[in-house]
């Protein structure tokens, strides 16, 4: 059950108006109003243009937004008198769109509880989550994220995207191998501005107590997929098309995304023990569309930078690495940070078992967990640069090829991320 | 009684719709006529309608449900003599009920005498009343209606050697209006029935009067032409006569058949039918809005008509694909309910014989802008058959009691025109006048009340419309006023309860009557105006500041 005194009773009288309904679609609009309206044009053209029938509501989360929201409200609702009927496709219902407006910024994590527990509330079978900072967003792709769960009776939808081989590349280097390893389904994205639930999720996620936690409050989906994998909700992936990188400066610097990103799937290791360890390879998932699209060409990176943060963290946090990882890897690290940049590799072994380490590490608190994220940083550099040299002129599917190689790295060292974690704070050797 | 002069009577008018033949037989032929109709007036009156329209009743082969007229002035034999159509008439006058009849002015059945001189020769006299051609290639550009029957607008008449035009049936030639001698032979009919005392003529198919090379044909200058003519020597020699237009198009299309109130009296607002229907299964008052906010004004002495159901199929004509798939899926599961491109089924059946239902679209019906129409039997809730042929299933006998032959007719049941409805639901042993008279809540009774109340306030007839928007689209909610009248009706098209706030500060000290049990209710003030409503519930508030 939705926990109504946490919504608004403004937001309670909105969607009392609105009812139950079939679908519902969240925008979480960053206070930009120009973005938001795009993403609600979008998310309304597709509701009117492939769920004519069903009874839709559209709720934008934001605290900024609000006068924007409102005041485009009327003019799209059909009701206006615009000539619906020589439009051909158009939504037999009422769209309904609802504003959900906070004193104060909104954390991703509050805002999904907002959606959940109106979805909760407005019983709406599936549910989807946009975001206006994706510049590609097109009604297909609400579509697209909607109809498994709505039509083919999927928990979670996980979008995949075509990007460019050098985009992406937390995902393809870490999150993506490493959740596939641990929880066993072979799900891309996982941490994505855009994804689908069902109510039974839905429900399931809000019932959970664990909206206080920070990994939940920054990075929500991933705490969603995550749930999903472990308590053996169906879950798929649909391909939703090119996803082009924010605009530079638009988004948090790096070490707030590994906190986020990095740091929240370790907690959620902690969180999900049981359900991980016991699982052993991975599976595919269901995929509408494409399984995964790179794109290879030529870009221009300016590496040189990575490589000298990579030194100079290794070097200088060594203390910190010392007491994180154990002498065999550290030594790794060292070796390899001595290297001259046109012979520099990270490879895969040492790359998986430093991360396993760092995973066991944070388990244990060996030091304070958000100090330890922070050393991971100038390591993630150097593994970039280092793939950024390895597959400047590979095509896409070398590069597919590797990154199933690095899956099934992590897949094998996997039982000594499992010893590490059981061994108690024995992590020096 | 008699009739209260007043021009503009149409506007206030509650049309009963009925084929002679399904009401009331008087003579044990099985078939209804005028003495048995005549008969039935006084539950007419009981009722509250206060206008009935006819359907054809004139001789005919009776190929098209007698909208094929092979004589236009005169009854059809099974229905009576012209006597009896004229004591019929003086009763019902009696009774204070008006009566319209339909008038076929585009074509004629081919057993017409004028077709049949027509055909006999090139040089008949008559042989201009029609249009021919010698090649079946003149109007390219005009779309067939009845797709599912006729190949081409024309057909080769054997007989004269000529191709002769049609927009319907092949039985059924267009008269030539270019021709004065028909308009005025048109007119002369007209005048043969308004001087017998008929209060207004349902004119059929009227976009099509008028062919010209290099257009669709259909709602033509000339065309309007004709009809200003016929409203002009109306005015002129029969005033507080109407015309009604059966025109089957988009409300702005229509609105052309108004003129500047020099044309039509009134038309049917078919767009606006199906789309009832559609919001209560949808439980959204968006297609009710929608059409009615894309519905032109009209001039001040013209009005629409507007119904639920009737002779003919539930036409989806004008509604989008997307809204025809819902309506087959939602009303017509059975294909066989399906018909051209419409739902031969009435009322009762596709409300699942839900009451509350039948009463929230009825009260839809009595509230809206416009004159209601009722088809016969729906006030008692009757059924249909769906497996007689045509739109047969929907024009099965009155059903007057439980007795031998619904109370119908004292023939034979084997020879009614028309098997009777006798399933465990509708069937007349359950669903009658005689038994819902009996009851105070029957539906019968209500429709009474509803009607009565309707009757009692100028301002649903003649009044405006503003609609409220409440946020709740599952409510419908309007003003009706006509200077210091003010109705406030709430809809809740859902099944299920709602609360709805209205925002009706413009009416700030207002008190709201409920109108049927006519209690008050808290009055109106800053705030947003708080109601609930059952599962399909409505009222209606009359808004009064004392």
């Amino acid at each position: 059950m939705a926990d109504e005194t946490f919504l608004s009773d403004d937001l309670l009288r909105q969607l009392m108006s609105v009812g139950e309904v079939d679908l519902l679609v969240g925008i979480l609009s960053h206070r930009s109003a120009n973005t938001m309206r795009r993403a609600a044009h979008y998310v309304e053209k597709s509701l009117q243009q492939n769920f004519v029938r069903q009874r839709v509501a559209i709720i934008n989360v934001d605290g900024g937004a609000v006068e924007d929201s409102n005041s485009d409200e009327r003019s799209d609702d059909g009701e206006e008198g615009n000539n619906s009927y020589s439009k051909g496709l158009n939504s037999l219902r009422t769209i309904h769109r609802v504003t959900a407006g906070f004193n104060g910024a909104p954390s991703p994590g509050l805002a999904l509880r907002t959606i959940l527990s109106s979805s909760d509330l407005l019983r709406a079978k599936a549910c989807a989550v946009v975001s206006p900072a994706t510049s590609s967003t097109s009604p297909e792709w609400v579509a697209n994220l909607l109809r498994p769960a709505f039509r083919d009776s999927f928990d979670f939808v996980a979008p995949l995207y075509s990007r460019h081989k050098f985009q992406g590349l937390l995902a393809r280097n870490l999150l993506y191998p490493m959740t596939r390893a641990l929880f066993g389904r072979r799900i891309r994205e996982l941490y994505s501005d855009e994804w689908a639930f069902s109510s039974r999720l839905g429900t399931f996620c809000l019932n959970e107590d664990m909206w206080h936690e920070e990994p939940v409050r920054s990075r929500p989906e991933a705490w969603m997929g995550i749930s999903a994998l472990t308590s053996d909700f169906r879950c798929c992936q649909v391909y939703l098309g090119e996803k082009p990188p924010p605009p530079d400066g638009a988004g948090p610097d790096l070490v707030e995304v590994l906190r986020q990103t990095v740091g929240s799937l370790f907690w959620l290791l902690e969180t999900n023990q049981q359900a991980w360890m016991e699982r052993k390879g991975s599976e595919a998932v269901p995929t509408f569309g494409p399984e995964h699209a790179v794109t290879a060409e030529p870009m221009e990176l300016n590496r040189a930078r990575m490589f000298e943060l990579f030194q100079t963290g290794v070097k200088e946090l060594e203390p910190i690495l010392e007491s994180i990882l154990s002498a065999e890897t550290l030594a790794g690290l060292q070796s390899i940070a001595g290297l001259v940049q046109n012979t520099f590799r990270f490879g895969s072994e040492l790359w998986v078992a430093m991360l396993y380490e760092f995973a066991a590490s944070y388990h244990h608190s060996v030091i304070n967990r958000d100090h330890l994220v922070q050393a991971l940083v100038p390591l993630y550099r150097g593994k970039i640069y280092s793939f950024i040299a390895e597959y400047a002129d590979a095509s896409a599917a070398d590069m597919e090829a590797e990154s199933e190689n690095l899956c099934l790295e992590f897949e094998q060292q996997k039982p000594y991320l499992t010893e590490k974690w059981k061994a108690g704070v024995e992590v020096k050797s | 009684m008699a009739l209260q002069e007043d021009n503009l009577w149409y506007k206030d008018a509650i049309i009963y719709q009925l084929h002679v033949r399904t009401f009331c037989d008087s003579n044990g032929d099985g078939i209804g006529d005028f003495v048995g109709l005549t008969q039935r007036l006084d539950y007419l009156q009981e009722l509250g309608t206060n206008t009935l329209w006819l359907l054809p009743f004139y001789p005919s082969p009776l190929r098209d449900d007698g909208y094929d007229i092979a004589d236009y002035t005169t009854v059809h034999p099974s229905y009576g003599t012209l006597d009896d159509f004229k004591a019929f008439l003086t009763a019902a006058h009696n009774r204070s009920l008006r009566v319209i009849i339909e008038m076929v002015m585009n074509h004629t059945s081919d057993q017409h005498p004028w077709f049949q001189e027509a055909r006999s020769s090139r040089d008949n006299p008559k042989r201009d009343w029609y249009v021919w051609s010698d090649t079946d290639t003149k109007y390219q550009a005009v779309r067939i209606i009845f797709i599912d029957t006729e190949l081409s607008n024309w057909t080769w008449d054997p007989v004269s050697k000529s191709y002769y035009w049609h927009r319907f049936f092949n039985h059924q030639p267009d008269l030539n209006f270019d021709n004065p001698e028909v308009f005025e032979a048109m007119w002369e009919i007209m005048k043969f029935w308004l001087d017998m005392g008929v209060d207004g003529f349902r004119l059929d198919a009227v976009p099509y009067l008028v062919e010209r090379e290099g257009t669709s044909c259909e709602n033509l200058p000339e065309t309007h032409a004709v009809i200003k003519e016929v409203r002009k020597r109306l005015d002129q020699f029969y005033p507080g006569r109407m015309l009604l237009a059966e025109a089957n198009q988009w409300p702005a299309d229509v609105r052309a058949y108004f003129g500047d109130g020099d044309e039509f009296h009134t038309a049917f607002h078919f767009p606006l039918m199906p789309r009832m229907f559609m919001a209560v299964k949808l439980e959204d008052r968006k297609p009710i809005i929608e059409i009615l906010d894309q519905t032109p004004a009209i001039p001040a002495n013209c009005q629409w008509c507007i119904f639920l159901r009737n002779h003919d199929e539930l036409t989806l004509e004008m509604v989008t694909d997307i809204e025809r798939d819902y309506m087959y899926d939602e009303y017509a599961t059975d294909k066989t309910m399906r018909i051209n491109l419409g739902i031969r089924r009435r009322l009762a059946p596709m409300m699942e014989n839900d009451r509350r239902r039948i009463e929230l679209l009825n009260g839809l019906l009595m509230s809206m802008p416009g004159t209601p129409i009722v088809y016969y039997g729906d006030e008692i809730g009757m059924g249909d058959n769906i497996y007689l042929g045509d739109r047969n299933g929907v024009r099965t006998p009155m059903q007057w009691n439980g007795g031998t032959n619904a109370g119908f007719s004292f023939a034979d049941p084997e020879r009614l025109y028309s098997p009777l409805i006798s399933n465990s639901v509708y069937g007349y042993q359950v669903v009658n006048v005689d038994s819902q008279r009996r009851f105070s809540h029957s539906l019968l009774s209500w429709m009474k009340a509803l009607i009565k109340t309707r009757n009692s306030y100028r301002v649903f007839s003649r009044g405006t419309m503003e609609f409220l928007r409440p946020s709740n689209h599952r409510v419908l909610a309007y003003i009706r006023e006509l200077g210091n009248e003010k109705i406030l009706v709430v809809n809740n098209l859902a099944s299920s309860a709602q609360a709805v706030e209205l925002d009706v500060q413009r009416y700030k000290g207002y008190i709201p009557i409920e109108m049927f049990g006519r209690n008050l209710f808290p009055r109106f003030g800053d705030l947003p105006y708080l109601l609930t409503l059952g599962p399909y519930q409505f009222y209606w508030f009359r808004l009064r500041r004392i």
